[in-house]
């Protein structure tokens, strides 16, 4: 008990701790703060691994009656308020801490040189390790109240981790910040109605059916926080803009992985733990899982700017794991978080890249780039692997969580429920999904690493040593991952989070591997039997014109042909509009409502006292009634 | 484990795949010939083509590009075409090995091939190359929707069953999916993934000889341009055999039975011949017009069909 209790001293309060003293210390030791950050979220890991691995006698942990707050010379904190200080330590949550821990050292190893001074955000490692802080209690939290206290303050340092230093990037942080506000604020509301319902906070305690429409409002405010969160159709907008503007470490951080962690786990927790779906939920949750794995993925095919087009997948991706929660089956559900871990991973290792590639050349756009393969090796075949997961190519990690999914979803076909019977549409979105995202991550490497090189671009290098190992860290678990999914991953990691799980198909990913290296190995050998010092290098030949460097079909206009085809047209007009972003939605319906009340507000004195005393009267009248 | 090394290497995989298919491509261009009055080749002329590229042809780089990712390419294309082919033939002849996949396996192992021809031809740096790999994935976008509804209402008829065995089952205790109203337009649709899959007219349009002079392999010579012949082979192989195992009954090879496996093969293959020779080449957005509704409503019509029992 007391090194359990230990251990949670540490996680809960030296990331805090540690990132509070940071804030104060002055900006000119960035290096000095770089690497206390990165000692600081080594031990979290170390400590949350600890935790993970050795296991817990009891799940629920009440901070008051254990004693733990006493600790700290609180001893005048009443017994009942124990019931709002709940933790719970199940295999979800503690995986999902290591997790956290591992992405938090990951990202600080990699801005200690990504980060630097003239360009800096104020307090980023400060902010790093509180958001660290934060997202480790929301994840321990079992009371609803500490946990919405937390998820509130990440959308916090959310803010503090883009900086704001043109318009269109300030505009994406409010955007940002108001987005996750919101569904903060309606999250509130369903934690009310909740607390109205049952008079319990505790996650472990709420059991509430959805048969009434109070209980559904309170599911679906629930819903929406961890839609925001995650980011899915219909309140992802936020994803993209923020990609495109914050730095590439911000966005691998938050977005790319801990949002995701977090935002999944809930949904996880409030589809499995708070309420019992009907039929017509899950329905609900299927349409909105399908529409936002091909919606976001439209929309990143035709994207110029390289972190935006991976904004939009961030996105995309999560409507894999919303449809595999959704499915309510074991095999839905360990395929759901296991594609949330797998897509921490590639989304991140990408925005790292992505990164890389921008520090090194500074330009943002595709159409500018291209042919970097030889000059930054690394980071191009961590790309790749990154890219080849991503778009579900076997036997990589994102193949292996996307097959699972593959698989609930046929099982799930064997239903009756009018969810159940539509299961080829959940498949076939989610498979021309995956073609989707190869296509457009076919332009996203190609337009930057590979074609012909440009002349502007013969400097660049490859990063620092510490940038590209977090990358090559990365690329090694996807391909790790997805090797010895079947075999050795999933027994040994989601098992114990979901239960035992029988598959319907068959999907040997070790031997498979193993006889792709055997190919890969007789190929290579092929190249070195037969055609050893038969090589030669030649210009390329375009019909027999003058190779001109100004010759070329640039990837980014590869997808026009779709952008133009009929169907799809108005489609993509209306959504360059925005008219299907509910933040510009709903920011013009208040604009336009409040300029109908900014009429009275027409500057004249008179008027204005006129209003004022109507209001008065009007109020005045109203509680005589 | 030596013996699957052995079923992936030599049969029914690696080697019996290619030198089948290679006779399978002498087939086509025989049919070819014929259809156009000429004599047509020899019976060995793809091993003689295979053998000169690799043993005699140099091999020409790119002078700026990616080299790497240029030779590496095709050794990952074959792969992606051995894995899909064994793990359609071992359960066709029914062989027990240790490793297995089922068809969303293989859908996606069939993928590989046209994404690495993708990425092989953007590592050139050739700007016709660019324009053959953009047309490749435009196709993957327009009939993978096609190719898996197909896959999905084969699932469906073999009651939810995902193994390539199980259907092959399916197929035996109610006969072959073809037979079926259903099944003809499954097979209709099939045909015409396969022809993009091909990459044969009317659907060539990432190689187009006469208009981007072989678009995405324009820079291939060689070693490397012996392996994506390989691949090709591989594939003319693969497909119609996926195409028997998943609508036409499967195979069987006690006596008589194997006379008609045989038949099957080649009539699909004749069928796509004569498909590929009275037909033009169509441009890429009609293309993609001609999968995204003709054909994805004629599946969706069938599978329609199979919730009636048709």
């Amino acid at each position: 008990m007391n090194s359990i209790h230990a251990t949670l001293e540490i996680l809960l309060l030296l990331p805090l701790i540690a990132g509070v003293i940071l804030f104060f210390l002055p900006e000119k030791h960035l290096k000095v703060k770089g690497l206390t950050a990165l000692a600081v979220s080594l031990v979290t890991l170390y400590y949350a691994s600890r935790l993970y691995f050795s296991g817990v006698a009891d799940e629920q942990i009440n901070l008051v009656e254990t004693g733990f707050l006493n600790r700290f010379g609180t001893s005048y904190i009443p017994v009942s308020v124990g019931s709002y200080c709940m933790l719970n330590l199940d295999n979800l949550a503690r995986f999902i801490g290591v997790l956290i821990a591992f992405f938090s050292v990951l990202i600080l190893l990699y801005s200690i040189v990504y980060v630097d001074r003239n360009k800096s955000l104020r307090n980023y490692y400060s902010f790093v390790l509180l958001t660290l802080w934060a997202s480790v209690c929301t994840a321990f939290s079992d009371s609803l109240f500490m946990f919405i206290f937390f998820w509130g303050f990440l959308g916090l340092t959310l803010y503090k981790l883009i900086r704001g230093h043109d318009e269109e990037s300030s505009a994406a942080a409010k955007k940002t910040f108001i987005m996750i506000g919101a569904s903060d604020g309606i999250m509130i509301l369903g934690i009310g109605i909740l607390w109205k319902i049952t008079g319990h906070f505790n996650i472990s305690e709420l059991t509430v059916r959805t048969s009434d429409a109070i209980r559904f409002c309170a599911f679906l405010a629930l819903l929406i926080g961890s839609f925001t969160k995650a980011g899915a159709f219909p309140f992802h907008t936020w994803v993209p803009d923020y990609a495109k503007k914050a730095p590439a470490s911000s966005s691998a951080y938050l977005p790319a992985s801990l949002d995701k962690l977090l935002g999944i786990y809930f949904l996880t927790r409030i589809c499995n733990d708070i309420f019992l779906l009907s039929g017509w939920i899950r329905l609900v949750i299927l349409i909105l899982g399908a529409l936002t794995i091909i919606i976001a993925v439209m929309m990143a095919l035709i994207q110029h700017d390289y972190k935006k087009l991976l904004g939009y997948h961030a996105v995309s991706q999560v409507g894999y794991m919303v449809t595999g929660i959704g499915l309510g089956s074991v095999l839905g559900l360990v395929g759901g978080l296991f594609h949330m871990v797998n897509h921490a991973m590639y989304k991140s290792g990408l925005f790292l890249a992505a990164g890389s590639v921008e520090r090194n050349t500074g330009m943002n756009k595709l159409e500018k780039l291209g042919g970097l393969s030889r000059q930054m090796p690394v980071t191009f075949i961590c790309s790749l692997i990154f890219a080849l997961s991503i778009s579900g190519v076997p036997p990589l990690n994102g193949f292996a969580s996307k097959w699972i999914i593959y698989q609930g979803i046929i099982d799930f076909g064997k239903g009756t429920g009018i969810a159940n019977q539509l299961w080829i549409v959940w498949l076939s979105m989610a498979v021309i999904g995956s073609a989707l995202t190869l296509a457009s991550f076919i332009k996203f490497i190609s337009g930057i690493f590979l074609g012909r090189s440009k002349t502007s671009l013969k400097q660049v290098g490859e990063v620092h040593w510490m940038m590209w190992t977090p990358m090559l860290i990365l690329a090694l678990i996807c391909t790790g991952l997805g090797v010895f999914a079947s075999r050795w991953v999933i027994p040994a990691f989601f098992e114990p989070l979901a239960g035992n799980v029988s598959f319907i198909g068959v999907w040997d990913s070790s031997f498979i591997s193993l006889l792709i290296a055997v190919s890969i190995i007789l190929g290579i050998s092929v190249y070195f039997v037969f055609s050893m010092g038969r090589f030669r290098r030649d210009e390329i030949f375009i019909g027999g014109e003058t190779n001109r460097r100004d010759l070329g079909f640039e990837p980014t206009s590869f997808y026009e042909t779709i952008r133009n085809f009929g169907l799809l047209r108005p489609f993509y007009g209306w959504a360059e509009k925005k008219y299907f972003d509910i933040y510009d939605v709903s920011k013009n319906i208040t604009l336009k409502i409040s300029h109908i009340f900014s009429a009275a507000h027409n500057g004249i004195l008179s008027n204005l006292a006129f209003w004022v005393l109507a209001g008065l009267i009007f109020m005045f009248i109203f509680l005589l009634m | 484990m030596y013996k699957d090394l052995l079923y992936y290497l030599i049969f029914p995989g690696f080697i019996f795949i290619s030198v089948a298919g290679a006779f399978l491509s002498w087939f086509d261009r025989k049919i070819t010939a014929w259809v156009q009055f000429r004599k047509g080749p020899p019976l060995l002329q793809p091993f003689y083509d295979f053998f000169k590229l690799l043993l005699v042809k140099e091999t020409i780089l790119p002078a700026s590009g990616s080299r790497l990712t240029f030779l590496m390419s095709p050794v990952f294309g074959l792969t992606g075409a051995c894995l899909s082919g064994i793990l359609i033939m071992l359960p066709a002849l029914g062989l027990k090995s240790g490793f297995s996949g089922d068809m969303i396996v293989i859908f996606y192992m069939l993928t590989i091939p046209s994404l690495t021809y993708m990425i092989g031809a953007l590592a050139a740096g050739n700007p016709l190359a660019a324009v053959g790999a953009s047309r490749e994935m435009k196709l993957i976008i327009s009939y993978e929707l096609t190719f898996l509804l197909v896959i999905a209402a084969v699932i469906l008829k073999a009651d939810l069953a995902v193994t390539v065995q199980d259907i092959i089952l399916a197929q035996g205790e109610k006969g072959p999916f073809v037979g079926s109203l259903s099944g003809i337009l499954l097979f209709i649709a099939f045909v015409f993934c396969m022809q993009a899959k091909l990459g044969l007219v009317p659907f060539d349009m990432a190689e187009a000889e006469t208009e981007i002079t072989h678009g995405s392999f324009i820079e291939y010579s060689g070693t490397a341009y012996a392996l994506i012949r390989l691949t090709k082979y591989m594939m003319l192989f693969i497909l119609p055999a996926f195409l028997c195992v998943t609508l036409l009954g499967g195979f069987r090879t006690d006596g008589i039975h194997l006379l008609w496996t045989v038949l099957k093969m080649i009539g699909v293959v004749l069928l796509i011949t004569l498909i590929r020779n009275t037909n033009p080449r169509v441009r890429i957005d009609q293309a993609m017009r001609f999968f995204f509704i003709w054909m994805n409503l004629l599946v969706i019509v069938a599978i329609v069909l199979i919730y009636f029992g048709l």
